[in-house]
């Protein structure tokens, strides 16, 4: 007995003890904001929300439930989603650093997912999650269920094993009703914190918005040394323009930058603090470029001070952040940490900048612009073309692309709709304006053909070719292909896009490590220190195909009733008709052939014929009551008094 | 011995058929009889919203408008999000063409901003199909349509279905590229009915020949108003010119301009809602078809349908499921000075009403017509054959004399 007694004891507090440590493992929420003014004067917001929370929960405080329950029952173990209205501009806004590098997305919808499901269901297991998005999202997302809209890279996109499934809809409409759910994912919406200031009409009047949803989940296989949680990230990257700007119009040359806070960039300031957030900051980085001009001025950024010889802050920065080691010689970026904890409630400050000093500076580059476009007109066939452009502005930032001497390594991944037959063997390869041979520049190529009706065209290619090549084109012939007249959108004329592709420079890493030691507890901040293989997006094409006489099926249609008619009609009557029985009836009624409308003549006889009986039967029946028949005789005298009067009159006065 | 084994077998068939169809008619029976009894006493236990923008293109802003504006309603009347099934046909908030970018308007004043901040679209674009929105009505979906995007109602619901766009004589246009019929309507709220998805359904439409659209719908328990008769066209309000397309429909804005006086408590009926329509301000005839309802409609709230307020129930007991008989004992509760002002505005309606029937009443029963109605009063009353020979026999002696008398004297 008391051994069992002890058993019990013993037992509760191991399960005490487990207790604790569940609650130790919490869940975390962090929000950040990053600003960063832009050449162009425009400024880059990029909010960052991070939620970690433990994978084997039952009950979560924070995190939110939808997406637990969608990891949970698709075996999601990695998904990407992104909304995206506006194209991001490589040229100005750079394509080197970690926000452009990450957080740029191609126009539309983007999803990518890996699963853990056999992978005979993962088709399945897409289609499920496309449709339970688009109700989350309130987003069309679920048209990328069908074969024909999806496609199963295998090493051009990320380098995952099996499971990844990849779809975009790049005519998708984004707007209100997708950010409204994405913050709801927030624990404080859109009612406090950082969140606070996200004023719809002033994001969507922006330049460029993206949104995006990042789930990694780490617990389907317990592996050694991997803690099972659920990372949700939830980032938005917007390119705004301040309010004081919009409106002014004039002077427009003369100031080369202007200041801008805020509140004249969204239209409100944060109001309050979130409180489940462990940490809400507001970061304001000034890029390499800029560094690099202010070094060159001689203005001191080291310090916390508000004030310096070329910008003044609003806000006294909590501390100021800089890079560990410049591997690149032009400046290192610097970023001022507003932390928002340390504001007293209610008393935000508006964070802004105001420069006193004109400056001109250039994003850092990707180490080639990518463009794709079409050649070729006609509805018949056409061709693609993909350029990349080398950005070689001078500054050493290209060395770590170099691989074996003197060699660029670039991969390429696209998807295209199966009506845009791309023939791949017409693959051509240009450099620098010379045709080259495709096997001594395409080092590893993977094609996955179109099937009509049935699936898309993806195309996989490592590029390597020498690293002084200043324009390298790759061009693909394609037949355009024909649509059964229902499968055309609405719009038909409007064309058909065909997704963007992905290019990725796998030597090239975007990313910054901060010198700060203590700096761990900014998610965003060490997102942007893991290496990562640096990627931009070409233009989504717009291809116009044949579109029918969308009347013509209704044109066909009544044309052959007609037909089908007059043949039946005739054939009929032809069969049916005795021309001999209908003389001979006419014959027998002599009287009526005389009359060519036999119709009028005919009624008559018959109402009588209809009258008569009626009139008997009516005689006829045996009376029940004296007064009806009394009326009957009384109705016939009245008929015949009047028919007479009729005739009488007419006789006399006619 | 083999063969006797398949005898048996087929025997066992036959038996079993005989089993299977004589369940079948039980069942039948059965569900027929819980069919009326759940249709007599069910009581109104929830209410669902179907929106619906058929058309496409910019310049069709007002037709997304007119369901955004119903939108905003019936969420202030109190039907929640998840209850409401809203389906566009195309974006307009953040159409590159919009000055102003995740807004519409309905009108040119700009003082409220449909979209605002808590907009859910569970249709959108290319989706809007009329597929998907014989689908959202019959409940037939694929297995993984998320539960945000169906129509869940049961048999004590009361739903509010509002389609706008472009129509024409039995048809309305969906995305410029296919119609939805009034045979496909009828046929869809049938199977709605026969798999108990509402207790009472109000059909408003707001297209060009509005009224053709309701031909086809025999359905008990429809309710149906259209903007305009056969052979009418339905108007815009007005033109935003700062938008640069017209904003709203006439049907609508009127519809609009009644719910605006409305909060969750009003008591207006329906027929206050019918009467409110002037032809003269709407230039179309709004059509309505009762023949359907069963209720006296100055006796349903509007919010029955556009609002989503729910009788309390107070027992005493534990729960014992719902039961009509509890239900006509219950009265909503309501602050006493708004019940007046309800009172009030009732009366100040029903003037209105009387106000707007007497014009019509006197432009439609001319001298003729009162004769003819006499007639038809009396053979209504006798319902006889042969008593209406004798009156018309009457009336032809009456009517002849003094012409014979007029002839006579005039030559």
């Amino acid at each position: 007995m008391f051994v069992i007694l002890i058993f019990f004891t013993v037992l509760a507090q191991c399960f005490n003890g487990k207790e604790v440590e569940v609650v130790e493992e919490e869940e975390v929420f962090t929000e950040e904001l990053l600003l960063r003014p832009l050449p162009d004067r425009k400024v880059l917001t990029h909010f960052h929300f991070e939620h970690k929370a433990p994978f084997h929960h039952q009950h979560y405080r924070l995190f939110p439930k939808a997406i637990h329950q969608l990891v949970q029952k698709f075996r999601i173990r990695e998904m990407e989603l992104s909304f995206t209205q506006g194209r991001w501009n490589y040229e100005r806004w750079g394509g080197f650093d970690p926000v452009s590098s990450r957080n740029v997305k191609p126009p539309g919808v983007e999803l990518w997912a890996v699963f853990d499901v056999p992978p005979n269901q993962v088709d399945e297991t897409w289609k499920n999650l496309t449709h339970t998005l688009s109700g989350l999202f309130c987003a069309s997302i679920n048209f990328l269920e069908s074969t024909t809209a999806y496609s199963a890279p295998v090493w051009g996109f990320q380098k995952i094993s099996g499971g990844l499934r990849y779809g975009a809809l790049p005519r998708e409409a984004v707007c209100t009703e997708n950010i409204t759910p994405w913050l709801k994912l927030l624990p404080c919406r859109d009612k406090a914190g950082l969140a606070s200031i996200l004023e719809r009409p002033s994001i969507y009047n922006g330049f460029y918005h993206s949104q995006r949803l990042r789930l990694i989940s780490r617990g389907f296989e317990s592996q050694e040394g991997v803690k099972p949680e659920i990372v949700l990230q939830q980032t938005l990257t917007a390119v705004l323009q301040s309010d004081s700007q919009r409106t002014m119009t004039t002077n427009y040359g003369k100031k080369l930058q202007t200041s801008w806070s805020i509140r004249s960039i969204f239209g409100r300031k944060p109001n309050d603090i979130c409180v489940l957030a462990k940490s809400s900051t507001i970061f304001l980085e000034l890029d390499r470029g800029l560094v690099y001009e202010l070094n060159k001025l001689g203005v001191e950024l080291d310090t916390t001070s508000a004030d310096n010889a070329a910008f003044e802050l609003t806000v006294i920065p909590t501390r100021v952040i800089k890079e560990e080691k410049s591997s690149l010689n032009e400046g290192s970026p610097v970023v001022y940490e507003f932390s928002m904890d340390k504001f007293s409630p209610g008393k935000l400050q508006d964070i802004g900048l105001t420069w006193k000093h004109p400056i001109v500076w250039a994003c850092l580059q990707a180490p080639y612009h990518t463009n794709r476009f079409l050649m070729g007109s006609g509805n018949e066939r056409g061709s693609i073309a993909i350029s990349l452009r080398s950005t070689h502005s001078g500054m050493g930032s290209r060395i770590d692309n170099v691989v074996d001497g003197s060699k660029v390594e670039v991969v390429v991944f696209q998807v295209v709709p199966w009506y845009v037959k791309v023939y791949y063997h017409t693959l051509q390869v240009f450099i620098d304006g010379q045709p080259k041979m495709v096997a001594d520049v395409v080092e590893k190529l993977h094609v996955s053909p179109s099937e009509d009706k049935v699936s898309t065209g993806a195309m996989e290619m490592i590029l390597k070719f020498p690293s002084d090549a200043n324009l390298v084109v790759l061009t693909m012939e394609f037949d355009k292909g024909f649509l059964h007249i229902d499968e055309y959108p609405p719009d038909a004329n409007q064309g058909f896009d065909i997704p963007s592709a992905v290019i990725s420079f796998p030597n090239s890493q975007a990313s910054i490590t901060y010198l700060k030691e203590n700096f761990t507890s900014s998610p965003m901040l060490q997102k942007f220190k893991e290496k990562s293989v640096l990627l931009s997006y070409t233009e989504v094409l717009l291809v116009p195909l044949a579109t029918p006489d969308f009347s013509m099926p209704y044109n066909v249609i009544t044309i052959t009733c007609t037909v089908f008619a007059l043949y039946f009609g005739s054939l009929l009557n032809a069969l049916r008709r005795r021309v001999g029985e209908e003389e001979r009836i006419f014959e027998s009624k002599g009287k009526f052939i005389y009359v060519g409308d036999s119709t009028k003549i005919r009624l008559v006889p018959l109402l009588l014929q209809k009258l008569f009986p009626k009139l008997r039967t009516h005689q006829q029946q045996p009376q029940s009551s004296s007064p009806s028949s009394l009326l009957r005789s009384k109705l016939i005298f009245k008929v015949i008094l009047v028919a007479g009067l009729a005739i009488g009159w007419h006789f006399y006065f006619g | 011995m083999r063969a006797q084994m398949a005898w048996n077998f087929s025997e066992l068939k036959v038996r079993k058929k005989k089993l299977l169809l004589l369940l079948l008619v039980f069942f039948a029976l059965s569900a027929s009889n819980n069919f009326s009894i759940s249709n007599a006493s069910t009581m109104h236990t929830n209410n669902w919203a179907v929106l619906v923008c058929t058309s496409r293109f910019w310049f069709n802003y007002r037709h997304m408008a007119n369901t955004l504006s119903l939108y905003r309603t019936v969420k202030r009347l109190g039907i929640p999000d998840e209850r409401i099934i809203l389906m566009l046909a195309d974006d307009m908030a953040c159409n590159s063409r919009n000055k102003y970018p995740a807004e519409v308007f309905n009108n040119e004043n700009h003082r409220l901003n449909l979209y605002g901040d808590n907009v859910e679209v569970d249709y959108r674009g290319y989706e809007v199909t009329v597929e998907n929105f014989l689908r959202v009505l019959t409940g037939r979906h694929e297995n993984a349509v998320p539960r945000s995007k169906r129509l869940l109602s049961d048999e004590g619901s009361h739903i509010l279905l509002y389609m706008t766009g472009h129509g024409g004589d039995e048809f309305l246009k969906f995305q410029d590229s296919e119609e939805l019929q009034s045979h496909d309507l009828a046929d869809a709220v049938k199977q709605m009915k026969e798999k108990l998805r509402f207790k009472e359904l109000l059909i408003m439409v707001d297209t060009c020949q509005a009224a053709t659209l309701f031909n086809q719908l025999h359905s008990p328990g429809v309710l149906a108003i259209g903007s305009s008769m056969k052979g009418e066209n339905s108007y815009s309000h007005h033109l935003d010119s700062d938008v640069g397309v017209s904003v709203v429909d006439r049907f609508t804005f009127y519809t609009l301009a009644f719910f605006e006086r409305l909060n969750t408590y009003s008591n207006a009926s329906l027929s206050s809602l019918f009467n409110s329509y002037h032809p003269s301000a709407l230039m179309s005839t709004a059509y309505y078809r009762t023949d359907l309802y069963q209720r006296p409609l100055d006796t349903v709230p509007v919010t029955n349908f556009f609002g989503s307020v729910m009788e309390t129930i107070h027992t005493e007991s534990a729960y014992r499921g719902f039961s009509s008989k509890v239900t006509s004992n219950v009265k909503i509760k309501m602050p006493v000075d708004q019940e007046v002002s309800q009172d009030e505005r009732r009366t100040l309606t029903n003037i209105a009403q009387e106000h707007m029937k007497d014009p019509k009443t006197k432009e439609e029963y001319g001298v003729l017509s009162s004769i003819w109605s006499i007639l038809h009063k009396r053979i209504d009353r006798t319902g006889d054959f042969d008593t209406l020979v004798v009156t018309l026999v009457n009336y032809g002696l009456v009517i002849i004399l003094p012409l014979v008398a007029i002839s006579t004297w005039l030559s």
